[in-house]
């Protein structure tokens, strides 16, 4: 598992490149818990080469989201693998978290 | 003990008896000689006697009450043989200088007092040779042998036997005892040469036994000249220079004391060095027991920072600890970060970081020279073992050559011993947790075993048939039913997120909230959001529970389900002869945790017909793995139920799991797997 992110004024993405199991999502709870990372309103999160997610790894998103939302920080998921995507759903998360295609139009919905 | 104190008592009683008549012996002796009329007094022999007496029990006295030493606090010692016996040479000289004054002053010749003052030096004498002889036998015999102690035993034999030459009035100085003579002088200067303990005082201790030593040695001079002075003197009836014995304990004492005096002098400049080479000693001793006294790895870079810049006298120094392959400055000397970092962006464009490496002469490199560091030489030692980088240490100093193979070595050693010690201690911490991991994993195993039912209630209107199979790492999996009432059973399945002890405690917790909510039997959606309220109370932030709830009826033909972010629920319908999953939305329990929960479950209603086919399964089918790092997906297990419908619950069961097996291949389970096949069958239950 690899993290990235890139910061862009208000927006922060965050880039995970493998897979997101027990051990790797210490480093993205790490990332995440970081009281910097309040400092923007938009966090993208790209996923196009996230392989996989174990429930470890919903569960630092799920751990953070109430946080983000009461922070009026928006945190945005794009380009999804499906079968990814197909884990989020099945859990329910898809109605809780924002959840698009692309960057751009990460974009244009957190700019709303 | 009190054998000891009684003797002791009785040679002080002795010796004050013994010199006090002595005393009166030669003022009487003295007395008669100056009324030459009068009849001698003359007895030598008793004069000899009473002065082996006092000498013996002296010198008895000081041998019982000299302790075994105690430590190596020699300075101690010495100050202690200053401070009691060689005070007295000063006493004496002070006595006699009183003596010449008031006789010089009322301008008299008192024969008597000269005599009382010779007496009384020679007391002082006996006492201070008494306490130094047993003190330097202490010291002498420190680390000794056998060979030693015995040539000390027969020392001790022979310098009381030359009491007996003044007991028995002979004169040592004829030409029959000179030989013995000096050959007891060869015996006490081969005795000189045990000097261990001058090897043990360090610099500063040595320049101040120095001192002390320096005026013991003054003390030995002012009494053999004191008493030289008086050797044969008309004035004096007496003459102890005549005693052979107080000749050969001064003897002693004098030469022992010059040659630790100069042994201790020419040792002073090599002394810093077997400082260092103890220190560095005691430091190896000190990184190995590390490990039993249970120190942090810190603790040990610590040891090894401090310990390396002794051991090389380094001006400067830095360490960096290696995290996550990133270096981070955690020990620094003398250096600023500035100063570091240059020295770091050379090292990287010479593409020598992180290696062993050694520069006697900065200057000499052009690289360096465009620092300006105001060091000469520089030492580079990674705390490697044969994988891990550990850390980076970097010794500076103000010198060229500073760091010489001698002082590399003990640099090596040290840090090979760090390595050693903290691949030590990662593996002591590695094997406690797993030792606890392994533990808790046997605990939650079988905690997870009894909480699944073992057998389902069987009727004639449905079929039953279960899998579950517990993964090492993950668990979390379970299933549990209640009958709630004739013709109604409620069925769960669950996965709990995480492992080990706290999803077999979160299982046990919901199956008490099924048994405990079912008892009330409510419809399967209003389960979830009670069930999603109490755990939300209990569950940690990053867990939470996938559940789907089932209720069958078979009285009305029909099953109520609600599902909270479980797997999607696999159907056969035997009338259209379709195959297909329950599209429900459903979030998992412990996501949401407050009252908006409720708008997050669905609840849903479906009539069965004899010959349906229900497969309620965890994500560990699913998302079983095989060599390829494919996973099984619901498109084959839905593959696998068109297939098999028709079979019986338990051969649809076996038939699913076969496939699963073939597809993952052996030892290859990531997650805990459960399978539960329910097929309901036409006929009706008995009445």
């Amino acid at each position: 598992m690899k993290i990235t992110h890139e910061i862009k004024e208000s927006t922060i993405v965050i880039t995970l490149d493998g897979e997101l199991d027990a051990s790797s999502s210490v480093i993205l709870d790490e990332e995440l818990s970081d009281p910097e990372i309040m400092k923007y309103s938009k966090i993208l999160v790209n996923c196009q080469n996230l392989h996989y997610i174990s429930s470890a790894g919903l569960g630092v998103f799920i751990s953070h989201l109430q946080r983000f939302e009461d922070a009026q920080i928006k945190l945005i998921f794009f380009n999804m693998q499906d079968k990814v995507r197909n884990v989020f759903e099945i859990l329910g998360l898809d109605l809780l978290m924002t959840i698009v295609s692309n960057y751009e139009e990460a974009l244009t919905i957190a700019d709303e | 003990m009190l054998y000891k104190t009684n003797a002791k008592s009785l040679f002080v009683t002795t010796a004050i008896i013994s010199w006090v008549l002595l005393l009166s012996n030669i003022l009487l002796a003295a007395e008669s000689a100056r009324q030459a009329g009068a009849p001698k007094w003359a007895l030598p022999y008793f004069n000899n006697l009473l002065t082996v007496v006092f000498i013996l029990s002296v010198f008895l006295y000081q041998r019982l009450s000299a302790d075994n030493l105690k430590g190596i606090d020699f300075i101690g010692y010495l100050w202690n043989l200053f401070s009691k016996a060689g005070t007295a040479a000063y006493l004496s000289i002070a006595i006699f200088l009183g003596y010449r004054l008031s006789t010089g002053y009322a301008n008299l010749q008192s024969p008597l007092l000269l005599h009382i003052v010779y007496q009384v030096n020679f007391g002082l004498l006996v006492l201070f040779l008494a306490k130094a002889f047993y003190i330097w036998r202490q010291l002498l015999l420190y680390h000794k042998n056998k060979f030693l102690q015995i040539a000390w035993d027969w020392f001790e034999l022979l310098l009381f036997a030359t009491l007996l030459l003044t007991l028995l009035n002979f004169n040592y100085t004829s030409y029959i005892f000179l030989p013995l003579l000096a050959l007891m002088g060869c015996y006490i200067l081969f005795l000189c040469t045990n000097l261990k303990w001058v090897a043990y005082l360090t610099f500063s201790k040595k320049s101040r036994s120095l001192v002390l030593l320096g005026a013991i040695l003054l003390s030995c001079y002012i009494f053999m000249r004191f008493f030289y002075q008086f050797a044969d003197s008309p004035e004096l009836v007496i003459d102890y220079t005549d005693v052979g014995f107080l000749l050969l304990a001064m003897l002693f004492v004098g030469f022992y004391t010059l040659a630790a005096f100069l042994v201790s002098l020419f040792s002073l400049p090599t002394s810093s060095v077997f400082e260092q080479k103890s220190e560095d000693l005691l430091n190896f001793q000190r990184l190995s027991q590390s490990i039993q006294q249970g120190q942090s790895e810190k603790q040990v870079y610590d040891m090894l920072f401090e310990s390396t810049i002794r051991a090389s006298d380094a001006n400067a120094a830095w360490f960096e600890l290696i995290r996550n392959g990133e270096p981070q400055i955690t020990h620094l000397l003398n250096i600023n970060n500035e100063q570091i970092v240059r020295i770091r962006h050379l090292l990287l464009a010479y593409n020598i970081h992180n290696i062993d490496y050694i520069n006697n002469n900065l200057d000499r490199n052009p690289g360096f020279r465009d620092l300006t560091l105001p060091w000469k030489a520089l030492i580079i030692l990674p705390i490697k073992s044969k994988k891990h980088l550990f850390g980076m240490l970097y010794l500076l100093k103000d010198i060229e050559q500073g760091f010489d193979r001698e002082t590399t070595n003990v640099l090596r050693t040290f840090t090979s011993q760090t390595i050693l010690t903290i691949e030590n201690l990662r593996l002591v911490a590695e094997s406690l947790q797993n030792e606890r991991y392994k533990e808790e994993l046997k605990i939650a195993s079988t905690v997870q075993e009894n909480l699944i039912p073992k057998t389902f209630p069987s009727d004639n209107w449905f079929e039953i048939s279960t899998h579950a199979l517990a993964a090492k790492e993950v668990g979390g999996d379970f299933y549990d039913f209640l009958q709630l009432s004739e013709s109604r059973i409620a069925i769960i399945i669950g996965d709990v997120s995480g492992k080990g002890i706290s999803a077999a405690f979160h299982m046990a917790q919901m199956k008490g909230i099924f048994h405990g909510l079912m008892q009330q039997d409510m419809p399967p959606s209003e389960f979830m959001k009670q069930a999603n309220s109490a755990l939300s109370r209990c569950l940690e932030k990053t867990s939470f529970i996938t559940s789907a709830l089932y209720i069958i009826d078979y009285r009305m033909k029909g099953f109520m389900f609600a599902r909270a972010g479980h797997c999607h629920t696999l159907y056969y319908n035997s009338m259209t002869d379709e195959t297909f999953y329950f599209q429900t939305d459903g979030l998992g329990l412990g996501i949401i945790r407050d009252k908006s929960y409720n708008n997050h479950v669905k609840e849903m209603y479906y009539d069965y017909n004899p010959g349906d086919v229900m497969v309620i399964y965890t994500d560990g089918i699913v998302e079983a793995r095989n060599m390829a790092n494919e996973e099984y997906t619901e498109e084959r297990l839905k593959y696998m139920l068109t297939q098999t419908y028709h079979l019986e619950a338990e051969d649809i069961k076996c038939a699913i799991i076969n496939d699963l097996q073939d597809f993952t291949g052996p030892d290859n389970l990531y997650d805990d797997q459960t399978l539960l096949v329910i097929k309901f069958k036409p006929t009706q239950p008995n009445p």
